[in-house]
């Protein structure tokens, strides 16, 4: 069982292939919310847990760590820095949910979409989603082979 | 020594990230101011607090207040939600002219309504920012005499005012 876990999680490819799946769904989500930032605005205001000083700055700055996060983990340049940002959006991302869930707070993810037309995607399926994404980056962290198609491909 | 470097890194690149994001939102057209207006007590939420408050002289800010205009009679109300959202609910004699639809639909609008009618509109409240758009398209249509009522439905509905 740990020669099975030993053997996954140094597998280079499965490093490559969660590099590339994290990079692109990170980089697919961050566009929309940099079209529309007053609307992502809302939708942060939507989710009724920040402060109103911070909510435009959530806006503004959020999607730019999406992107280049995502960026930096296909291109290889810093991989297991930018997986630590993106597990650490991802946790955050689980927490807020989680909290809204929880109290039956009715609100828009706004994950991959600004919500037109009344469109809520499944809080439930959102969590899963994002605790799949989560081991992804875990595998990317703890991997300690020489990775694949990386510009730093010899840093640890 | 693996972690120090690890966490310059990450400084960097969230560096990186944040002035991007400060940058591009400072020169796009589309970028927003750095704190929005998210408090319902003081009037429609938004993340741009200056382009309403060019709009604000006419807001009418309570349900109380668009009761008196409803009950003066002369005026039309026109409701900015989706038409699904107008069929299960709207203020007695709005007309529905969902803001999403607005193209397809101002010409027969401007047909049946002359430009110096008394509008008002509204949305779902001060959450919403429909009615403000909606009053600003008829504006630029040629309609005068346009105000928002930005409690919208909901801060009617609540009082028991006349609904249909």
């Amino acid at each position: 069982m740990s020669n099975l876990r030993h053997s996954i999680g140094n597998n280079s490819w499965i490093e490559l292939a969660a590099r590339w799946i994290l990079g692109l769904t990170f980089i697919y989500a961050s566009f929309h919310k940099i079209i529309s930032p007053a609307d992502f605005a809302k939708i942060v205001y939507g989710y009724n847990l920040f402060p109103e000083i911070f909510i435009n700055l959530i806006a503004i700055t959020l999607p730019f760590l999406e992107l280049i996060a995502g960026l930096a983990l296909i291109m290889g340049f810093y991989p297991r820095s930018a997986a630590f940002i993106i597990n650490g959006l991802l946790l955050a991302f689980i927490v807020v949910l989680s909290i809204n869930l929880i109290r039956g707070h009715e609100f828009d993810c706004g994950c991959f979409s600004a919500g037109q037309g009344g469109y809520f995607s499944s809080p439930r399926v959102t969590v899963f989603r994002n605790i799949i994404y989560f081991v992804l980056g875990l595998q990317v962290i703890l991997f300690g082979g020489i990775r694949r198609m990386s510009i730093k491909s010899l840093s640890p | 020594m693996v972690y120090r470097k690890t966490i310059k890194e990450i400084i960097l690149l969230m560096g990186v990230s944040v002035t991007l994001a400060l940058v591009v939102n400072y020169l796009s057209p589309r970028g927003i101011a750095l704190m929005g207006q998210w408090d319902t007590a003081k009037g429609v939420i938004t993340a741009n607090p200056t382009g309403v408050a060019e709009g604000r002289p006419q807001e009418i800010d309570s349900a109380a207040r668009a009761r008196e205009v409803f009950d003066k009679g002369d005026v039309l109300f026109v409701d900015a939600r989706s038409s699904d959202s107008y069929e299960d609910g709207h203020i007695s004699g709005a007309i529905s002219l969902p803001v999403g639809q607005f193209d397809e639909r101002i010409e027969s609008f401007l047909n049946q309504h002359a430009p110096d009618t008394f509008i008002v509109t509204y949305c779902s409240g001060r959450t919403c920012e429909d009615s403000h758009n909606l009053a600003q398209f008829l504006s630029d249509a040629g309609f005068t005499d346009v105000r928002i009522f930005i409690d919208g439905f909901p801060g009617w509905e609540a009082e028991g005012y006349p609904i249909e």
